[in-house]
């Protein structure tokens, strides 16, 4: 009884502990919010101090001057563009490269993995160039078009590795019936990729919407491309004195996915998990 | 008219994956090839024509290009100092979330938070905290080590950044312990303290050799991603103060883009593929022969 009792005892005092280090640990992101509704005077007269009056004209100023809601609705379109195709192609890819097994599926399956060995940095200089060839650079849709080609091989991989665990004979007794690849694939094994594909979309909205270097390189020339990171870099850059402005467009570019993560907690922490151990 | 069937099998299979094949081949090979190329040329990227320089830029980064020089060894000991921090320390707290607390996945939600959130923006919060913050800090505290300069002197701003990188993606790495600790199975737990394990012994010989697999996931992760680091440091300290935060990546890209100078930017960007996969290779092959299997 009173082993158990100060077992608990402890357990509770570990538990207070870690309590006050995860709040010392999210603190920064909490002045963000709380700097982001003062007046400038308040910010730099104390950060830490509350606001004494709620500043929401700091949010209406920003989303003006940033031009939020075209800002917003170019991630999106980056990032559904983006995750459509990384879907559709390496869901399917996977499945012909899992079910008929030859040295052509062989040599496609490797040529597809291998650039995650690739770090980006080795290739910017000379895509740049080669997107300006093709007509992909900068427009949104083009950006959303180039993810493909860059998610595709973890996606694939994924997908590959999960495609083993489905039986083949369920394939097998569609095709029996007289339904076609296409057919079999979409009505029978793309449903049951679902748990995979919940991971794949996980992993590669958070990689799109947050991205910073390849949208630096594609879109950052006008205004009308930009993405919600790449305006926040340069409206730190332009105000970065005026530290309410700075904060606000701060908040603005993560309160998206911050939302996101505390309805979705669950499965963006499982599609990470998922995604970091089959990939 | 089986051999009918077969040939429209393997035209089928070449159908599906192809647009795959050639997508990738468009932003990855295709570009990487031309990377090759270029890193043999002298080329500002206005010039119509780059000019063959045969292995001029490698001989130039060889014989001592400072700059570059400098940039692996901040990005070498960025990476270990990164490896070891957020690895021990996700570990640790992962340990303790997988004990049986109440709020542990409101916790795990905290730590997560930062690595959900774009690294330039975390990089700019941090520099808000390193300068506001701290300076009010300081004033309520007079705590000294609140007044240093943490992101304007060259020794400080390379913990700074560290810091800040280990900030921004702890969580990532706590979750992926905590998912390893969960499939250590109780019964082996037990049995070990049936035996007579105290709780340091049970950690250190039952839990860790079988924390293997996750350990050599964190340890591929956070290698390859301490070695890219780029985004915190363009948000934090931009290279500065002089030239003593530059990483490879930051080097390449200043190289390029801001020096135009194509072709030699193209011969690091080689160079450094190469210093990645082979330290990739390395620390893989090394921990992988360390795991036990159960």
């Amino acid at each position: 009884m009173s082993h158990s009792k100060r077992k608990k005892i402890r357990l509770l005092a570990v538990e207070i502990v870690m309590i006050l280090v995860a709040l010392i640990y999210i603190y920064p992101v909490y002045l963000m919010f709380m700097n982001s509704v003062k007046p400038f005077g308040e910010v730099v007269a104390d950060v830490i101090k509350l606001p004494g009056k709620i500043e929401w004209q700091n949010y209406v100023d920003v989303m003006d001057k940033m031009n939020y809601q075209k800002l917003f609705l170019n991630n999106i379109v980056i990032t559904s563009i983006g995750i459509i195709g990384i879907v559709i192609f390496s869901s399917s890819t996977a499945y012909l490269l899992d079910r008929r097994r030859t040295k052509y599926t062989k040599f496609v399956h490797l040529a597809i993995i291998t650039p995650m060995l690739i770090p980006f940095q080795t290739i910017m200089i000379t895509l740049l160039k080669v997107m300006s060839v093709v007509n992909l650079n900068g427009s949104t849709w083009g950006l959303g078009i180039q993810y493909w080609g860059f998610g595709i091989p973890m996606a694939t991989f994924i997908y590959y590795n999960f495609m083993q665990t489905i039986p083949k004979e369920i394939d097998e007794s569609a095709t029996i019936d007289g339904a076609s690849t296409f057919r079999t694939f979409v009505s029978v094994i793309f449903p049951l990729l679902k748990s995979v594909t919940a991971t794949v979309i996980v992993l590669d909205v958070m990689w799109i919407w947050n991205d910073f270097l390849l949208p630096l390189l594609m879109v950052n020339n006008s205004k009308n491309t930009q993405t919600l990171v790449l305006s926040a870099y340069t409206f730190v850059g332009q105000f970065n004195t005026q530290w309410h402005y700075a904060m606000t467009s701060m908040v603005l570019a993560v309160l998206p996915s911050i939302l996101l993560f505390i309805l979705l907690q669950k499965y963006i922490v499982e599609g990470v998990v998922a995604g970091a151990v089959k990939g | 008219m089986k051999l009918g069937k077969q040939k429209k099998m393997a035209l089928e299979t070449f159908l599906y994956t192809l647009p795959a094949l050639l997508l990738v081949a468009l932003v990855i090979y295709i570009p990487f090839v031309l990377s090759g190329f270029y890193s043999f040329t002298k080329w500002n990227g206005i010039a119509k024509e780059p000019e063959l320089i045969g292995f001029g830029n490698f001989v130039k980064l060889f014989s001592g290009d400072k700059d570059f020089v400098q940039s692996l060894l901040f990005t070498g000991k960025y990476t270990l100092f990164f490896m070891i921090i957020a690895n021990v320390l996700a570990l640790e707290l992962a340990v303790i979330l997988t004990k049986k607390i109440k709020t542990a996945n409101l916790l795990r939600g905290f730590f997560f938070i930062p690595y959900i959130m774009s690294m330039t923006i975390v990089g700019f919060i941090w520099k808000f905290i390193f300068s506001q913050g701290f300076a009010k800090l300081y004033e309520m505290s007079q705590l000294e080590v609140l007044n240093l300069s943490w992101l304007g002197n060259p020794d400080l701003a390379f913990y700074s950044i560290v810091f800040v990188g280990v900030w921004q993606s702890v969580g990532f790495y706590i979750v992926l312990y905590i998912a390893g600790l969960q499939a250590v199975p109780q019964d082996v737990q037990e049995a070990a303290i049936v035996d007579g394990a105290n709780g340091v012994q049970k950690f250190f010989r039952v839990i860790l050799p079988l924390l293997a697999p996750s350990i050599t996931t964190c340890i591929f992760m956070s290698l390859t991603n301490s070695l890219k680091v780029f985004d915190i440091i363009l948000a934090l300290t931009k290279g500065g103060p002089g030239a003593s935060t530059y990483s490879v990546t930051l080097n390449i890209y200043r190289e390029a883009f801001q020096n135009n100078n194509y072709g030699y930017g193209a011969a690091k960007s080689l160079v450094f593929f190469l210093i990645i996969l082979v330290l990739t290779q390395l620390v893989l092959r090394g921990f992988k022969s360390r795991e036990v299997e159960l």
